[in-house]
C-alpha cells in the first residue's frame, strides 16, 4: 500500500510539473496562420478619388447596451457598434477596389503596421483595412486578460492571449478576405472586423457615413461592405485628377439576423 | 493461517472493496459534473478564451490567480481544473483497482478508464492548440461520454451487491417479446450513444439553431435541406425520436416482464423519466435560442441517460438468462 501511495504521489508531481508554466507571463507562440509576406510590384500612384456618403435607410435600431459585468475591469458603459448611424450616415462600411483594372494584381504591402487596440474591453477601431502581407499590431491597453482571435474562412485562425497590459502581438494575413471577424473569447461582446485586401485602395466610412477612396486612373469595381447590412458593388471609371461623387445606401431591412 | 487471522483478512478486504466502490461512485459523480462544466464551455463559446495549454496565460494552471478568472476564462479554466481533478481520481482508481481487485476484467476496465482519461486530456489540449477543429472537438465530446460509461461500469462492478452475485431474473410472461432484454438494452444504449454523437456534431458545427422552430421545422414536418447545418440539426431530431422509441420499448419490456425485479425496474424507470426531461430540455433549448443553462442541462442530461442505460444493460446481461452467454463480469 505504501508503494502504491508513493507511486500515486509521484504521478501527481509529474502532472503538476507538466502543467507548470514559466514565471514571467510570456506565452509561448501558438499555432498561427499567415506570416508569409506577399510579394508584388509597387502600387500605382493614387491620382484620383471617389467620395460620397454611405446613407442608411429605414428605422435606425437603438444601440444595444452591452453586458460587461463578467469582468470588473470593464467598467465603461459600452454599446453595440453594429449599426453606427449619425445624420443618416452609416459608419464602419469598408469601401475597396474589388475588381476592374486591378483584378488579379498583387501589390507589395506597406512597411507600416495597422494597429488595433483593446481599451475598456472594446476594440479600437471597430472596422479597418489591412493589405495582404501587411503587419497587424494588436495591443492590450487594459489591465485585464484579453485574447485576440481572428475567425477567418480563408485565412487560418489566429488566437493569442494577452495577459499583461500594454502587451503587443503582431500578425500578417496572407490571403485576401473581406470581412474577417475578430473576437475576444474572454469578453464575448468584443468584436471587430478586418478587410484583408490585395491592393492599397480601400477605406472605411467615418462617423456620419462620409468616405473618400483614393485611386489611380482607370476603370474599377468598387465594393462597399458592412458587417450587418451586406454589400453593394458598382463600376466606376476615373481619370487623373478626378474627384467623383458616388453615394451608397444600405437598408435596415437588409440586416442579417444573428446566430 | 488461524481462523481469526482469516476473518481479519476477509474483513479488511471487504472494507477495502467497499471503499473502492464508493471511490468509483464518487469518480462517476465528479465525471457527471465535469460533463456539465464542459458543456458550459461550449455553450458560452469559451473554448478558446485560454489560448495556451497546459499553461493558462503562461502561468501554471494550478496557481493561476482566481482574480483573473474573468469572462470566458472562468468557464474554460474551471473545466481544466475539474478535469484535472477527475483525472487524478481516475489515476487513484486505476491503481487502487489494480492492487485490490482480483477480477482481471475489472482491473483492465480500470486501466481502460485511465487510458480514456489520459486520451481525453490530450484531446482537450489539442482542441485548444488546433483552434477547435470540429473533428477533435467531437472526439473530445464523445470520449467524455465513453469515459463516463467506463466509470459507471467501474462503480457498478465493484459494488458489494454485484460481487455477491445478482439474482437471476426470470420473465413473468410466458410469451416473451421477440428480442431479449439484454439485446434490447444493448441496442438502446448504442442508439443513445449515436444520438450523443449527433448532438456533439450539432454543437460543434454551430447547427443548434439551424432550425429555429419546434416541433415543426420551418413550419414543415421535414424541412428543405438547403444547408448541411439543417441536415445535421434535423438528424438529431430524428435521432431523438428513434431513441425515444427504444427507451419506451425497453421500459415497457422491463415493466411487463420483470416488474417485480427492482434491480431492473428502477433503472428502467429512471431512464424513462430522464427521457422526458431530456426531450423537454431539447425543445426548450430551441425555444430559448440556446440559453446557456438550458443547453448545458440538455448535454448533461444526455450523459445521464446514457449512463443509466449502461447500468441497466450491464444488469440485464448478467441477470437475464440468455443462451450461450457468459457472465464474464460476475
Amino acid at each position: 500500500m505504501r508503494k502504491l501511495s508513493l507511486l500515486v504521489c509521484s504521478l501527481m508531481l509529474l502532472l503538476l510539473a507538466a502543467c507548470g508554466g514559466n514565471s514571467n507571463n510570456e506565452i509561448p507562440p501558438l499555432p498561427a496562420g499567415g506570416g508569409a509576406t506577399a510579394g508584388g510590384e509597387a502600387p500605382p500612384a493614387a491620382t484620383a478619388s471617389i467620395m460620397g456618403k454611405i446613407s442608411f435607410e429605414g428605422a435606425v435600431p437603438k444601440p444595444a447596451k452591452l453586458q460587461t459585468g463578467a469582468d470588473s475591469n470593464c467598467k465603461k458603459e459600452l454599446f453595440s457598434e453594429d449599426t453606427k448611424v449619425k445624420d443618416g450616415g452609416l459608419a464602419n462600411v469598408i469601401i475597396y477596389v474589388s475588381g476592374g483594372d486591378l483584378a488579379g494584381k498583387t501589390y507589395a504591402p506597406p512597411s507600416t503596421s495597422v494597429e488595433i487596440e483593446q481599451i475598456d474591453c472594446h476594440y479600437i477601431p471597430h472596422a479597418f483595412v489591412i493589405q495582404v502581407g501587411q503587419e497587424l499590431s494588436v495591443k492590450n491597453g487594459d489591465p485585464t486578460l484579453h485574447n485576440i482571435h481572428t475567425v477567418g474562412d480563408v485565412n487560418p485562425q489566429w488566437n493569442v492571449g494577452q495577459p499583461v497590459k500594454d502587451m503587443v502581438n503582431k500578425h500578417t494575413f496572407d490571403k485576401e478576405e473581406v470581412l474577417l471577424p475578430v473576437k475576444c473569447d474572454v469578453h464575448g461582446w468584443m468584436k471587430a472586423f478586418i478587410a484583408v485586401v490585395s491592393n492599397p485602395f480601400a477605406t472605411v466610412s467615418a462617423e456620419g457615413g462620409a468616405y473618400e477612396l483614393k485611386l489611380p486612373a482607370g476603370k474599377f469595381e468598387i465594393t462597399a461592405i458592412h458587417e450587418k447590412y451586406g454589400k453593394q458593388t458598382v463600376m466606376v471609371e476615373v481619370k487623373d485628377g478626378d474627384k467623383t461623387m458616388k453615394n451608397f445606401s444600405f437598408k435596415a431591412s437588409d440586416a442579417k439576423s444573428g446566430n | 493461517m488461524s481462523r481469526s487471522v482469516r476473518v481479519a483478512v476477509a474483513l479488511h478486504e471487504e472494507g477495502a472493496n467497499i471503499g473502492l466502490h464508493r471511490f468509483a461512485l464518487f469518480t462517476a459523480c465528479c465525471t457527471a459534473f465535469l460533463i456539465f462544466v464542459g458543456g458550459l464551455v461550449t455553450s458560452t463559446q469559451s473554448g478558446l478564451s485560454v489560448p495556451d495549454w497546459p499553461t493558462t496565460y503562461g502561468s501554471n494552471m494550478f496557481t493561476f490567480p482566481f482574480s483573473k478568472w474573468v469572462g470566458g476564462i472562468f468557464y474554460e479554466h474551471s473545466h481544466r481544473l475539474v478535469a484535472s481533478f477527475v483525472g487524478s481520481l481516475t489515476v487513484i482508481l486505476a491503481f487502487w483497482t489494480w492492487v485490490a481487485e482480483k477480477r482481471q476484467g475489472v482491473r483492465w476496465l480500470a486501466v481502460a478508464a485511465l487510458g480514456a482519461v489520459v486520451a481525453q486530456g490530450v484531446l482537450g489540449g489539442l482542441t485548444v492548440m488546433l483552434l477547435l477543429p470540429t473533428s477533435i472537438s467531437m472526439a473530445h465530446a464523445c470520449l467524455a461520454q465513453t469515459f463516463f460509461c467506463l466509470v459507471i461500469a467501474m462503480a457498478l462492478l465493484t459494488s458489494p451487491r454485484w460481487k455477491q452475485g445478482l439474482p437471476i431474473a426470470f420473465s413473468t410472461k410466458t410469451s416473451r417479446s421477440s428480442i431479449t432484454l439484454p439485446l434490447l438494452t444493448a441496442v438502446t444504449t448504442g442508439a443513445i450513444y449515436i444520438q450523443l454523437l449527433l448532438g456533439a456534431l450539432m454543437r460543434h458545427t454551430d447547427s443548434g439553431l439551424a432550425i429555429r422552430d419546434f416541433p415543426l421545422s420551418f413550419g414543415r414536418i421535414i424541412p428543405h435541406f438547403t444547408t448541411s447545418h439543417i441536415a445535421i440539426h434535423f438528424s438529431h431530431r430524428v435521432g431523438a425520436l428513434l431513441v425515444s422509441v427504444m427507451i419506451v420499448w425497453t421500459f415497457l419490456t422491463v415493466r411487463n416482464e420483470y416488474r417485480k425485479n427492482t434491480l431492473l425496474r428502477r433503472p428502467a424507470t429512471v431512464l424513462f423519466s430522464l427521457l422526458w426531461l431530456q426531450l423537454m430540455l431539447g425543445a426548450w433549448t430551441v425555444w430559448s435560442e440556446k440559453a446557456v443553462l438550458i443547453t448545458t442541462a440538455h448535454v448533461a442530461t444526455g450523459a445521464l441517460v446514457l449512463g443509466t442505460s449502461v447500468l441497466l444493460m450491464l444488469r440485464a446481461w448478467v441477470m437475464v438468462p440468455v443462451p450461450l452467454r457468459e457472465a464474464a463480469w460476475r
